[in-house]
């Protein structure tokens, strides 16, 4: 595709969604053009039984093979079967970092995912092979046999290019105690990952992982026609659209729900919802149906709740491309639910307290975060499983800089007493190029992995420090050396570019560099491919009288010269870890004049002279902070007349107080 | 006597014995000082010459914070944001209702206030009790006289807080709490549990702490050596006067909370004032007081209602006159 500009790339992607405004209801985008391949398509019905914690359900998975080489063999995901016992993959990589849910868990929270029957059939739905016979559980990333989240089938005759295959599937679902964003608590049901998914066939083969505790999913896009039947009075959201509600008579109560162009399908039902609703709508943007599904304790923060998700739809949509759906259903979970803070397509969890400072972007973060999925991981369908970073990354960059522009002030908050009583700390605003960006979890764990590791294969501890933090401040550095501008019109680009599709990495390495159209492999070699860090330091800064001593004449006469109007400074700058980034020199002199040098920074050392009729001041390496990879930016700057001892008195001082504090309440039981 | 004059009296005696406070402000100072020292230190080395120092000199550098958290052990460690203003005194209590302990950096230092505490306590009875100039030497007498006793008595304190803040919070707050939550939604309700259990847990608390305060007090007022017996009668006393001792117990609480509401309204923030040092230690005084008028009051309803008003068994000590003074005789 040519590059679109961004104008022209905001005009057709409203146009759409104004287009599927229209159309949606009765008969949901079937007129609608569609988005996306479409090539992975589910027809589910699926019964909730609260009582036993049981999903019982049925589908049929119409799939059709947009690769270039014949398919012989199906790979479907049972992601509940992570939960079904100890040795699961998920848990083993759990308690690799001394996570152990399950270790004394009931049996009841527990959960699975078993087929009990799997059939390739014809349109008209008879039985043409029964696969049950062939099905194994499969474990193609670590081998761990007892692992049952990912299974394959060989096919009775292969799948050809552009050819289809129709599944039809029954299976019993038991759901675990919520964990990883899935799961059932009292009356709260969050269901995700929940039904045997197929995984991605492409480049000749199947792509599809066991369920890591780091990696989250990837599938094809396709239409989702989803009946759930749960107890009549429930509230219910789901991906998609309402279509029908059919009332059983027998306290049961079947909701259909239908979705094209997305690539998964989520709900959520209980009986203490409540439900609110808004309507977003901005100069230029279609208008989106905003429904809030909201626990009660939470009614007082249902419009903080709005106005994340709408600054989402009003930035993304402004900067990047409209979000073309026309509805989104942000679901509030229950407490202790572990659902909070999760993407689905048209749906997502927040997630927030019942104590909530107004002066702190909870909920407002998480909710914006998670409606930001909608375009970093909905549309752009990146591989989550492989490469998080792409939409994690990409997104907390985003919400970071969303978070700067409209949601101001947000103040650091500290819980206490049981993590209850929050105190907001209003001397602490937090800042989007530092806090924001998570620059102090990059910082204690920017270098324990390469970014460029499979995401499944990061270190289970530092998945968020690479796939979230890294990059929103390898992109926010990126951001600060071409232009806000310039990396506006890369993610633009790049997400008109590949929306609806499943992009890589070199794909949006190739759009930097060919928005800013200059190479950028030095940069991503170091920063994704490596897991260098970067500290750039002033080692010795110096200013004095210019003199000379020694024989310094025609002469062979020892001389000693020093200038009263003269004066040398001497800046001497270290790379003082393996990363490499071209950084400028800023020096000061007394005089006001501000002197700007550009070091390549590839030698571990450089040293910088100036002569001038007045002493230097000051001196500072990557004066504007370009570099927000760089780990100790203290070390920066260097200056003649230090606040050290002023700063270090202040805030001893503040810490002594805490600790006579804490003495004196200690001292209450003596 | 009732607990309102008892209060009133409590606060009169403290204002007549400004040495004590002085004194306990100046122990917490001292002991202190060192790892403050040793902070300031830590803080003025990382900051170096760097432009980061202006910044965290005139206000707040949050990121030079964190980068100096990051790189920090020891003692550095404990420099987090929590210690600012208001949110150090809710960091130290919700320390203690959650018994997570100090941190253990600062771990030896708390034990030696302790200790001190418990060295002083038998002087600061004493002189309150006498409500009258007894003298360093006669304080210190009584300090060296009943340290030895308070620290029989502190192995019976010692083995009932642990009983208390480790088997009996950890069943209240892991058991208990655990199984409340089980399947809880709600987190308003779980709120609440939590503030019944601090409620219950609170009050086992506060009421051995009740019983030790007028163990010590009989201890010193009636100059006992058994500190079981001291316990006993506190217990007794505490028995026969509960609506009084609770009442002032109470009384005194309130007092404490309104020091604490004092705080809240001045503690000093990151801006930088030469006051912040002052309303800090003021802060630290006050708490000082607070703690005397738990003893000072206390120690005047248990004279009130069982000695008489000023009754201490054991004499003021003198100090020995010199061989000079024996050379001139009567």
């Amino acid at each position: 595709m040519a590059l679109v500009t961004d104008r022209k790339g905001l005009c057709r992607l409203g146009c759409l969604a104004l287009l599927a405004g229209v159309l949606v209801e009765p008969t949901f985008s079937q007129e609608w053009p569609p988005l996306s391949p479409r090539n992975a398509n589910y027809d589910i019905d699926v019964a909730l039984d609260p009582s036993t914690r049981t999903l019982t359900g049925s589908e049929v998975i119409t799939w059709r093979n947009i690769g270039t080489v014949a398919a012989n063999s199906i790979r479907i995901h049972l992601y509940w079967n992570a939960f079904r016992h100890t040795n699961s993959t998920w848990l083993k990589q759990r308690k690799l970092v001394g996570d152990d849910p399950f270790g004394e868990a009931p049996d009841s929270d527990f959960g699975y995912t078993e087929v009990a029957s799997i059939a390739v059939i014809n349109d008209a739905g008879s039985v043409m092979a029964d696969l049950k016979p062939v099905l194994r559980y499969i474990s193609p990333d670590d081998q761990n046999v007892d692992d049952r989240s990912l299974a394959s089938a060989q096919l009775p005759s292969p799948v050809r290019p552009g050819g289809s295959l129709r599944l039809r599937i029954t299976w019993a679902g038991k759901f675990p105690r919520n964990f990883d964003r899935t799961g059932a608590i009292g009356n709260y049901f969050f269901v995700s990952q929940w039904f045997p998914k197929l995984g991605v066939f492409a480049a000749g083969g199947w792509t599809a992982h066991q369920f890591f505790a780091n990696s989250e999913f990837y599938s094809d896009f396709g239409r989702y026609d989803v009946r759930m039947t749960v107890p009549s009075g429930w509230l219910l959201g789901a991906t998609g659209r309402e279509q029908a509600r059919t009332d059983a008579g027998n306290g049961k109560t079947t909701h259909r729900y239908v979705q094209d162009d997305v690539h998964d399908f989520a709900w959520t039902t209980s009986p203490d919802f409540i439900e609110k609703k808004q309507r977003f709508e901005h100069g230029g943007l279609p208008p989106v149906e905003m429904r809030l599904l909201l626990q009660p304790e939470h009614d007082g923060l249902a419009d903080r709740h709005f106005t994340g998700t709408a600054a989402a739809l009003r930035y993304y949509g402004e900067w990047y491309g409209a979000y073309p759906y026309g509805h989104l259903t942000i679901v509030d979970p229950a407490f202790q639910s572990d659902s909070g803070g999760m993407e689905y397509p048209t749906i997502f969890t927040g997630g927030t307290r019942w104590l909530s400072p107004r002066g702190s972007n909870d909920p407002e973060y998480v909710v914006l975060h998670e409606a930001g999925h909608q375009w970093w991981y909905g549309m752009i369908a990146s591989n989550e499983t492989e490469r998080g970073w792409l939409d994690e990354g990409l997104n907390e960059y985003s919400d970071s800089r969303v978070q700067a522009e409209a949601l101001q002030p947000n103040y650091y908050v500290e819980r206490f007493f049981g993590d209850f009583i929050p105190w907001q700390f209003s001397d602490i605003p937090l800042q989007r190029d530092t806090d924001t960006n998570w620059m102090n979890s990059y910082r204690q764990m920017g270098d324990r992995d390469a970014l460029s590791t499979p995401t499944f294969q990061l270190w289970p501890a530092t998945h968020q420090a690479q796939s979230y933090h890294k990059t929103a401040l390898m992109l926010h550095t990126l951001e600060r050396r071409h232009t806000w501008e310039v990396m506006q019109k890369v993610l633009s680009t790049f997400f008109i570019r590949w929306q609806f599709k499943h992009p890589q990495p070199d794909d949006f390495f190739a759009v930097v560099e060919e928005v800013t159209g200059t190479p950028h492999a030095w940069f991503f070699d170091q920063a994704y491919r490596s897991s260098n860090k970067f500290d750039y330091a002033i080692e010795r800064f110096d200013s004095s009288a210019l003199s000379s001593r020694g024989l310094t004449g025609t002469k062979l006469e020892f001389e000693e010269k020093t200038a009263s109007d003269r004066f040398r400074t001497t800046v001497v700058v270290r790379r003082l870890e393996a990363g490499v980034f071209p950084v400028d020199v800023l020096v000061t002199f007394s005089n006001g004049e501000q002197v700007r040098e550009s070091w390549d920074g590839l030698a571990r050392w450089q040293a910088f002279t100036f002569d001038r009729p007045v002493k230097a001041v000051s001196a500072q390496v990557d004066p504007d902070r370009v570099l927000l990879l760089d780990t100790s930016y203290t070390n920066n700057s260097r200056v003649m007349d230090t606040h050290a001892e002023i700063a270090a008195t202040k805030w001893s001082v503040r810490w002594m107080v805490w600790l006579q504090d804490l003495m004196m309440t200690y001292a209450f039981f003596v | 006597m009732s607990i309102g004059a008892a209060f009133v009296d409590g606060v009169m005696r403290v204002k007549r014995a400004p040495w004590l406070v002085i004194g306990l402000w100046l122990s917490t100072l001292v002991l202190a000082l060192p790892l403050s020292l040793a902070l300031h230190g830590l803080i003025g080395e990382h900051l170096g010459d760097s432009m980061a120092a202006q910044s965290a000199a005139a206000g707040m550098n949050y990121d030079w914070w964190n980068e100096f958290l990051a790189q920090s052990t020891g003692v550095g460690k404990t420099f987090v944001p929590a210690i600012l203003g208001f949110a150090a005194v809710l960091q130290n209590i919700s320390g203690v209702a959650d018994a997570s302990g100090p941190p253990s950096p600062v771990v030896w230092v708390v034990a030696a206030q302790l200790i001190v505490s418990t060295f002083l306590s038998g002087g600061v009875l004493d002189r309150l009790a006498r409500d009258r100039a007894i003298g360093a030497g006669a304080f210190f007498s009584a300090c060296g006289v009943y340290f030895l006793r308070f620290l029989r008595l502190s192995v019976v304190t010692v083995a009932i807080y642990a009983l208390l803040f480790v088997t009996v919070h950890g069943w209240l707050f892991g058991t208990v709490y655990g199984r409340l939550l089980e399947d809880l939604t709600v987190e308003r309700t779980a709120f609440f549990y939590r503030l019944a259990l601090y409620a219950a847990f609170a009050t086992l608390v506060l009421f051995a702490n009740l019983l030790f305060d007028y163990a010590k007090v009989r201890a010193v007022v009636e100059d006992r050596r058994s500190m079981i017996g001291a316990l006993w009668a506190g217990g007794r006393f505490v028995r026969r006067n509960l609506g009084a001792t609770i009442g002032l117990y109470a009384l005194n609480t309130v007092a404490f909370l309104a020091v604490l509401a004092l705080y809240y309204l001045a503690a000093p923030g990151a801006a930088s004032n030469t006051l912040a040092f002052a309303i800090g230690q003021l802060f630290i005084v006050l708490r000082v007081i607070v703690r005397l008028q738990f003893a000072a009051s206390q120690t005047t309803l248990f004279q009130g209602r069982l000695a008489h008003a000023g009754y201490v068994a054991r004499p003021v000590p003198r100090w020995p006159d010199s061989p000079a003074a024996e050379a001139i005789g009567p």
